[in-house]
């Protein structure tokens, strides 16, 4: 493993694709999502199905006695973290280990099509922290071979 | 021939300023950091504490897992992901009343002080964990690893590639048009 791996792209990964719901979806139906798929995080879309937030395990936790109390009522945008940080699945690993090492970030959606401002916009992928280990340890396996 | 000299000039100073030096590396060797020089403290909390108890001390101590322990031996992990799949839309009662072992997983993969980063990377990917407690000879929590240790790693290793980036990528390729 060398720098210039770090210059790949976050799509050699091979990322799955994220799961999404729209604006509006009551908590419970997400938290059943997310039993059922064991996602970590989901991704929140508009009705044009651009990205307008991300909820995770801990926004979860964090709201733990809300969403237990009233799974029904409270809506998944009522504790998301709308517009997160993101990145396309073109740049570079480098830039994914930049945001989550400065943001404390677990997770990345990944973006493509392009806003007016040069933004990406709809959810093709999220990378976590756990792929870029999973990658690690797989650098490390192959090291064990040699 | 005066711009070819100028060129030129520039060029030498370029090679001069930019040397031609192998890529920085990590060799699985690289890896072998003692856990003890990168683990954080534990956080603890007994195993007669209510469920309530625990995610507290999670929420307070901005902490995504923390240690049971009885006698201050380990007993057991709990985490994020067993408040998602354990406790959220399950009728559980009041978890001021419930034990915090009734969800904790018992007997987790754990590793030593004296142990290196590549061995707490291959257990986090074989089982699919985040957090990695490492214990003493007496398996008394002395610490933690996370997947948020390994990404700091790699950021530390590669300084010069992950921290001097710009705010944001550049996608000029994208956005040049076509005959513009």
């Amino acid at each position: 493993m060398d720098a210039q791996t770090l210059s790949l792209p976050i799509s050699i990964l091979n990322l799955n694709q994220p799961c999404t719901v729209e604006m509006g979806t009551p908590i419970s139906e997400v938290i059943n999502l997310m039993q059922k798929g064991r996602f970590g995080c989901v991704l929140v879309v508009d009705a044009r199905e651009r990205l307008a937030g991300l909820i995770t395990e801990r926004d979860l936790l964090v709201h733990i006695a809300e969403v237990r109390a009233n799974p029904d009522t409270v809506r998944v945008d009522d504790i998301m973290t709308p517009s997160p940080e993101s990145l396309r699945p073109s740049d570079s690993m480098a830039f994914a280990l930049n945001l989550m090492h400065l943001g404390h970030f677990r997770h990345i959606p990944l973006l493509v099509g392009e806003s007016d401002e040069g933004e990406g916009v709809y959810p093709a992928s999220v990378v976590s922290s756990k792929d870029i280990a999973n990658y690690v340890a797989a650098f490390l396996e192959r090291g064990k071979e040699e | 021939m005066l711009y070819q000299e100028i060129v030129e000039e520039e060029m030498a100073i370029m090679d001069a300023e930019t040397p031609d030096e192998p890529a920085k590396t990590l060799s699985p060797h690289e890896i072998h950091v003692p856990l003890h020089s990168l683990m954080h403290p534990p956080v603890i909390v007994d195993s007669g504490a209510s469920a309530q108890e625990a995610i507290d001390q999670m929420l307070d101590n901005k902490v995504g897992a923390i240690l049971i322990v009885s006698d201050g031996v380990l007993k057991g992990i709990f985490g994020e992901r067993d408040v998602l799949l354990k406790i959220l839309n399950k009728p559980v009662g009041d978890l001021t009343q419930i034990p915090i072992q009734q969800f904790m997983k018992t007997d987790p993969q754990t590793a030593h002080v004296e142990d290196s980063l590549d061995a707490a990377i291959l257990y986090m990917a074989e089982g699919g964990y985040r957090h990695i407690p490492i214990v003493n000879e007496q398996n008394q929590p002395v610490g933690m690893v996370s997947i948020r240790h390994i990404i700091s790693y790699l950021v530390e290793h590669f300084p010069q590639e992950v921290l001097t980036l710009p705010p944001k990528p550049t996608n000029e390729v994208m956005k040049a048009r076509e005959g513009a």
